[in-house]
């Protein structure tokens, strides 16, 4: 599955304006603890977490993930709408749950 | 002579030098992406890039979250990188306790930004060759080597 291909069939919205959204999807990635993220994340992997500040973008630039996904219809600063256009990473938010969210992307398979 | 590299070498091929700031947690990462690219420009595999940006990543935020500021050093050299860390305090109290996966004393603002796990230094005794901590109340040094071996330039 392709991150263009989560979005058109889940509750997301796309909330930057990265050049690509083709990346592939490695697996879904859950987590609200960064040090977890960059232990055990892998590239073009798609996080999901409720973490809502400009470190997730490092983390997320550092491991090549394929996109990162705010649960709870987190309000998204415009520094990190900028910083994640830089980096080219799409941003979504969803008015979904970090549990429910993964679950109806699995379902996708 | 640094304790994390196995024979002195005189002259890195790469030497490159960085300060961090205390709490400066929007810049947090600053010293591993510039880490990451010059690795990348060097040839170096995914694999063995990812395992030197976790350790740099993880005692970079370390030295932000934790201690008044600091620097690092790294050093590519022949058939190692190795980083040092130092900061000016105010030290750890217990590192044995420190090393234990789970162990925090990030304060509120940290867990806020998403550290404080209790992880940092597990991961990078996990992704390194060789971790080597020394603290008092003075400051803290930690220096880490990847030794290059095996999986060196992407063929």
């Amino acid at each position: 599955m392709t991150v263009n291909e989560m979005m058109q069939n889940m509750p997301l919205t796309l909330v930057n304006k990265p050049k690509t959204v083709s990346r592939p999807i490695n697996k879904l990635f859950a987590s609200d603890l960064l040090s977890h993220v960059i232990g055990y994340a892998e590239e073009y992997d798609v996080l999901i977490t409720v973490l809502n500040n400009i470190n997730v973008l490092g983390v997320a630039s550092l491991l090549d993930l394929s996109a990162v996904i705010f649960t709870h219809n987190a309000k998204i600063k415009p520094e990190i709408i900028e910083r994640a256009n830089d980096l080219d990473l799409p941003l979504f938010t969803t008015p979904l749950s970090t549990a429910d969210i993964v679950q109806k992307i699995a379902s996708l398979g | 002579m640094n304790p994390c590299l196995k024979k002195t070498t005189k002259h890195a091929r790469i030497h490159k030098e960085f300060v961090i700031e205390r709490n400066d947690i929007a810049n947090a990462g600053t010293v591993a992406s510039t880490t990451k690219r010059i690795l990348k420009n060097e040839g170096f595999p995914s694999h063995f890039i990812k395992r030197v940006t976790i350790g740099v990543y993880e005692a970079e935020i370390n030295v932000v979250i934790h201690s008044y500021g600091g620097t690092v050093i790294f050093d590519l050299n022949d058939d190692n990188v190795s980083l040092t860390f130092e900061d000016k305090g105010p030290g750890i109290e217990d590192i044995e306790l420190a090393k234990a996966a789970g162990f925090s004393t990030a304060s509120s603002y940290a867990i806020e930004n998403g550290f404080g796990a209790g992880m940092g230094l597990p991961n990078i005794e996990a992704v390194s060759d060789e971790m080597h901590l020394t603290s008092s109340k003075e400051g803290t040094k930690l220096c880490m080597r990847f030794d290059i071996g095996d999986d060196h330039i992407d063929s």
